[in-house]
């Protein structure tokens, strides 16, 4: 009986497949269900609690607000990070290793112990913005780094930088020039895997939103939270559309990674 | 060089962002009432309660750990015989299983395991014992493995495909059953990485607080929720003890995480894990 190849291993795929699928499966028929309770499956269906949800506008307020704290901290994160990512892996190797040593950084550092800190440093002035929007802008940019950095940096390794840059100053053009014509242009993928990426994660966060902002600004994860006790048929409604618009982001960025791969 | 300068915003964004928050953290837990001293750290310390938000946090963290390395180390041999499409499927699948953490994932489990859970009403039927609550130690350490399995496969997938094909096919060539090859001579080839991913599998569970607070709220007594309780702002607020609390979990963290590191030789591991830690 061969492990890798047999019938045991594909027996195992589908079965650990099947398991971790079996939550989002529960939702989804949770969901559209009209009776279900006693019952192993749902005695009929329905796409009330769907509508429902779907015309809250309490939900669209969250919607909007999760997109528009994401959108905002993924732009000034990609103008921040990317220059420094680039910048470290051509002149500064030293910080390159220290980037490098960062991205393990959410693994080392939870976000409730930040938490701890931010809700010091951010009550008083010169920075009194707790319990704003900003402060959510502002500490997702650090969220975002290890993804960027994953990312770019594979991009920069298909690169021939310094062949690159010799050509370049060849021409008379300056460093960058060279970088924002020709180096930009072919990382932008990576870049773009890095955004959607960052989306998906900036949007299932929950830790900041509730400890540093909180009912003041009731973003899509908050709302969840807020109606976990309400009707379960509602709950899931929410959850199904956050797994449907998780479900597109990766495959938007298994996209981009097919095109990075294929114009290699 | 000029073309450093296009690092320095970054840099000051991390001082401001990271640098800051975690110095007012290791300074302020040495205040204690207005004095500096051991204070707070004697009184977490000598806590029976913190002792055990500790304990039961390591139990669970060290648990769902090893269930994440050993199905993690089963799913990346088995997807390494499979086609790209199969690999390219479970990798996608595995990076939402690791983002679809936290607030949904405590849905979810409520729906299948819950008072009128699919699985609970399954087993009723049945006549099964094997009905227990959710909003318990058990729904916890199910949640956590949802995601610690996910984010194992992500992380070891790549570190397996770094086994050469041909040291399999030598040993399936010499008789060596393919269960044998991986348990004497691959697995422990990529014991240096496996061991790196379990500390940061052990670090994503003792760090985890989304799922923890939206299932069972504070009734499970972890590091991470005694922390938020201790700043929340109700009565038993006292964030000068939350910033002991958080440096010593920082300490329990970081000794592994930077002795694996130094062990790693600066080896970087998980090229691509399309997934971001637990929150």
């Amino acid at each position: 009986m061969t492990l890798s190849n047999g019938v045991l291993s594909r027996v195992f795929l589908i079965a650990v497949a099947a398991v971790m699928a079996l939550p989002v499966v529960a939702t989804a028929i949770d969901a559209f269900a009209a009776e279900w309770a006693h019952t192993l499956l749902p005695t009929g269906y329905t796409t009330e609690y769907f509508m429902t949800v779907v015309g809250d506008p309490r939900f669209i307020a969250a919607m909007g607000r999760s997109l528009t704290v994401a959108a905002a901290a993924l732009a000034i994160a990609t103008v921040l990070i990317v220059p420094a990512i680039v910048s470290a892996h051509i002149y500064w190797p030293a910080l390159d290793r220290w980037f490098a040593r960062l991205v393990i950084l959410p693994y080392a550092v939870p976000a409730i112990v930040l938490v701890v800190g931010y809700l010091r440093v951010f009550s008083n002035p010169p920075l009194q913005i707790n319990g704003t929007p900003l402060v959510l802008v502002l500490v997702y940019v650090p969220v975002c780094f290890p993804m960027f950095y994953i990312s770019v940096k594979n991009s920069l390794r298909g690169l021939a930088i310094d062949d690159l840059l010799n050509a370049g100053r060849l021409v008379g053009a300056n460093d960058a020039v060279i970088l924002r014509r020709v180096v930009l242009p072919c990382i932008l993928p990576g870049i773009m895997i890095a955004v959607v990426l960052n989306f998906a994660i900036l949007f299932s966060e929950f830790v900041y939103a509730k400890m540093l902002v909180g009912g003041n600004f009731e973003t899509l994860q908050l709302y969840m939270y807020a109606q976990r006790n309400l009707s379960g048929r509602i709950t899931s409604v929410i959850v199904l559309i956050y797994f449907i618009l998780l479900l597109l982001m990766t495959l938007v960025s298994l996209r981009l990674a097919e095109t990075e791969r294929a114009q290699r | 060089m000029r073309m450093r300068l296009l690092a320095l915003p970054l840099i000051v964004a991390f001082a401001v962002l990271i640098l800051w928050p975690l110095s007012s953290v290791v300074i302020d837990s040495f205040d204690a009432k207005g004095e500096v001293s051991f204070g707070n750290y004697t009184e977490v310390l000598s806590s029976a309660y913190y002792q055990q938000s500790f304990i039961t946090t390591l139990w669970i963290s060290a648990l769902t750990t090893v269930i994440g390395i050993v199905f993690g180390i089963l799913l990346a041999i088995a997807l390494r015989a499979r086609g790209r499409g199969v690999r390219r499927f479970a990798l996608a699948f595995g990076s939402m299983g690791a983002n679809f953490a936290g607030v949904p994932l405590a849905m979810a489990i409520i729906i299948l395991f819950g008072m009128n859970g699919f699985f609970t009403i399954l087993v009723g039927k049945l006549g099964l014992p094997g009905a227990f609550n959710v909003y318990s130690i058990i729904g916890l350490t199910i949640a956590y493995c949802y995601f610690q399995i996910a984010l194992a496969t992500l992380l070891l997938t790549p570190a397996f495909d770094a086994v050469p094909v041909e040291i399999e096919e030598a040993a399936s060539l010499m008789g060596v059953s393919s269960a044998r090859f991986w348990a004497r001579i691959g697995v422990p080839m990529l014991a240096r990485q496996i061991v790196a991913i379990a500390i940061l599998l052990f670090a994503n569970a003792m760090g985890t607080f989304a799922t923890t607070f939206a299932l069972t709220g504070t009734s499970v007594n972890v590091v991470t929720v005694a922390i938020s309780s201790l700043v929340s702002g109700d009565i038993f607020s006292d964030p000068n003890l939350a910033n002991a609390i958080s440096l010593l979990l920082l300490i329990v963290l970081l000794v592994p995480i930077i002795a694996s590191q130094i062990i790693a030789g600066e080896k970087r591991l998980g090229k691509d894990p399309s997934a971001g830690p637990q929150r």
